[in-house]
C-alpha cells in the first residue's frame, strides 16, 4: 500500500479524540462519531479527507438504530441506505413539481382578480404552503422506513388490490401520511400507529373467512359519526365490540378536545 | 451474455432463468453466491458477470421488490475483497479475477442510474494494488489494471478525482522509474497515461504510437 493510503488507516485507529470527530474512510455514513456528537457533513468524493463542511449530515442513521456504529459498515447496509436517500429525493423533487403545479393556477386568478381569499392559506389538509414542506433528509428517510415497514404487510398488498386509489373514501379507508408535510415527532408518530392499525383491516383471514366482511361493516357504521379528524381505529379485532363502544362515546365526548389522547387510551386497551 | 452462462452446470443455469422469471421461488442466496464462484474461476465469465448480476437485481425488484440477492452479494464481495491479500498471495488469477469483477459489478449495477459510491473506494484499493511495483512486473496484473482502468475510469474519476490523480502518480513513477518493467507492461502504461489525459477517449496519435512500439519502430521511453 503506499505511504498515503497507510496513513489513512492508521487515522482511523489512533486512539485520541479526532477520531470520533474527524472523517474516516466510513464516516460518510455515519451520523455521529463514537463519542455520540453529531457529526458534521463530508462531501462524498472525498470520504478520505478531514475536511469539514457545515450543514446536514448525509448519513443515514435513525435514533432507533439497532446496535453497535461498526467501523467498516456493510456494503449491502451502504448500497440499501444509498438507494433508500436518492429515492427520497426523487420523491421530493416530484412532490415539488406536483405542488407547484397545483398553486400555479391560483397564483395567476389571484394576481388578476385581486381576491385576497386563496385556497392555499392553512388548509394543510391540502398541498401545504411553498415554503412548508419537511425537507430533512434525515426525518424523511426515517418516515420513510416507517411507511416501508407498513407497505411490506401481507395486509397492505391485499388492501391495494381490493380497493383502487379513485375508490378511497377519506376517513373509511387508510390512507398512507404524507413524508413531506410538517409535522411534529410524535403527531407523525401516532399517524403511522393508526394507519397501521386501520390496515390489519386487510390482514388475511385466520380462522373465520367472514371476518373480513364483519369489519368492514362496522366501520362504515362508526365512521359516519366522527368527524374527520377523529379517525376510530377501533374496527381491528371484531371480537372487542364493547372496547369500540367505549371509545364512540369518549369521542363525542371530546369531539373537539384532544382526539390523540383518546387514541392512546384505547391502543393501551387494545394491546 | 448469452454464452456466459453456458459456464455454469445445469441446475445453476436452471436457476438463473427462474430467477429472472420468479425470483421469489429462488434461493437467491445460492445463486449470488454460485455467480461469485465461477467468476473467481473464470477470467472471461467475469467481465460479464456484472450485466448477469444487474439483470437478477433488476428482475428481483421489479416482481418480488426485495433485494435479497443484491444484498448477499455485496456481502459475499465484501468478504472476497477483505480477504484480497491472501487471495494475492494464494494465486495471482483468482486475485486478477476478483478485481475484474468488483469493476464489473461497480460498472453495471446502479442505484437510481447512479454509481454505487460504496465500492469506490474498494475499487480505488484494488487498482492501487495493482499498481504496486511487485504488481507491475506482472504483465497479468497490468492487463487487469488497464483494462478496468479503460472500462470504468471515467466514472470513478466523476466520484473521487482525487484518488484518481493519486493513482496516475503512482502509474506514472513505475512507467518512469521502475527499471525491471517489460516492453509491454511499458506499452501498456503509456498508453493509459495518455488515455486519461485525453479524457477517457483514444486518440489517433495515441494509437499510432501503440501499434509502433508493438513492431519495434520505436525505442526508448519518451517523457
Amino acid at each position: 500500500m503506499s505511504a498515503h493510503q497507510k496513513n489513512r488507516y492508521e487515522n482511523d485507529y489512533k486512539p485520541d479524540e479526532n477520531r470520533n470527530k474527524g472523517a474516516s474512510r466510513w464516516s460518510h455514513c455515519r451520523k455521529r462519531g463514537a463519542d455520540g456528537s453529531l457529526r458534521k457533513s463530508h462531501a462524498i468524493e472525498e470520504p478520505g479527507k478531514c475536511s469539514q463542511h457545515s450543514g446536514r449530515p448525509e448519513s443515514f442513521t435513525t435514533p432507533e438504530s439497532e446496535g453497535p456504529v461498526s467501523r467498516v459498515k456493510n456494503w449491502g447496509d451502504e448500497v440499501e441506505a444509498e438507494e433508500m436517500r436518492s429515492n427520497v429525493r426523487n420523491d421530493m423533487h416530484r412532490y415539488r413539481r406536483r405542488i407547484l403545479e397545483a398553486d400555479f393556477p391560483q397564483r395567476e386568478r389571484k394576481i388578476s382578480s385581486g381576491s385576497s381569499d386563496s385556497r392555499d392559506s392553512r388548509d394543510s389538509k391540502e398541498s401545504p404552503a411553498k415554503g412548508d414542506i419537511e425537507t430533512d433528509e434525515t426525518t424523511l428517510i426515517r418516515r420513510q422506513k416507517q411507511i416501508n415497514y407498513g407497505k411490506n404487510t401481507l395486509a397492505y398488498d391485499r388492501y391495494i388490490k381490493e380497493v383502487p386509489k379513485h375508490m378511497r373514501q377519506p376517513g373509511v379507508h387508510p390512507k398512507t401520511p404524507n413524508k413531506f408535510k410538517k409535522y411534529s415527532r410524535r403527531s407523525w408518530d401516532q399517524q403511522i400507529k393508526l394507519w397501521r392499525v386501520k390496515l390489519h383491516a386487510w390482514d388475511p383471514p385466520a380462522e373465520e373467512g367472514s371476518d373480513l366482511q364483519q369489519i368492514e361493516e362496522i366501520d362504515l357504521g362508526e365512521i359516519m359519526d366522527f368527524e374527520l379528524d377523529v379517525e376510530c381505529s377501533a374496527d381491528t379485532e371484531s371480537q372487542c365490540p364493547t372496547s369500540s363502544g367505549k371509545s364512540l362515546s369518549l369521542a363525542e365526548d371530546s369531539f373537539t378536545g384532544t382526539p390523540k389522547k383518546m387514541m392512546k387510551t384505547e391502543d393501551a386497551e387494545m394491546s | 451474455m448469452d454464452s456466459a452462462w453456458t459456464a455454469f452446470d445445469v441446475v445453476t443455469q436452471t436457476m438463473l432463468q427462474k430467477a429472472f422469471d420468479d425470483p421469489k421461488t429462488v434461493d437467491l442466496e445460492k445463486l449470488s453466491n454460485a455467480i461469485v464462484d465461477q467468476s473467481l474461476k473464470d477470467l472471461s465469465f467475469c467481465k460479464d458477470a456484472g450485466r448477469m448480476c444487474y439483470a437478477v437485481v433488476q428482475a428481483e425488484a421489479q416482481k418480488a421488490a426485495t433485494s435479497v440477492f443484491r444484498r448477499n452479494l455485496l456481502t459475499r464481495l465484501q468478504q472476497e475483497f477483505t480477504a484480497r491479500e491472501q487471495t494475492r498471495n494464494r494465486s495471482v488469477r483468482e486475485w486478477v479475477c476478483l478485481v475484474t469483477f468488483i469493476c464489473s459489478i461497480f460498472d453495471y449495477i446502479k442505484v437510481n442510474n447512479a454509481p454505487l459510491v460504496a465500492l469506490v473506494d474498494p475499487v480505488y484499493d484494488c487498482l492501487y494494488r495493482l499498481a504496486q511495483p511487485d504488481a507491475l512486473i506482472n504483465e497479468e496484473e497490468v492487463d487487469c489494471l488497464v483494462v478496468q482502468l479503460h472500462r470504468v475510469g471515467e466514472q470513478l474519476e466523476q466520484t473521487n478525482s482525487q484518488r484518481m490523480n493519486q493513482l496516475f502518480y503512482l502509474l506514472r513513477d513505475g512507467f518512469l522509474l521502475q527499471e525491471d518493467l517489460s516492453s509491454m507492461t511499458r506499452l501498456l502504461l503509456l498508453e493509459i497515461l495518455e488515455f486519461r489525459a485525453s479524457g477517457w477517449t483514444l486518440t489517433d496519435t495515441a494509437h499510432k504510437r501503440s501499434k509502433e512500439y508493438f513492431m519495434g519502430e520505436r525505442s526508448g521511453i519518451p517523457v
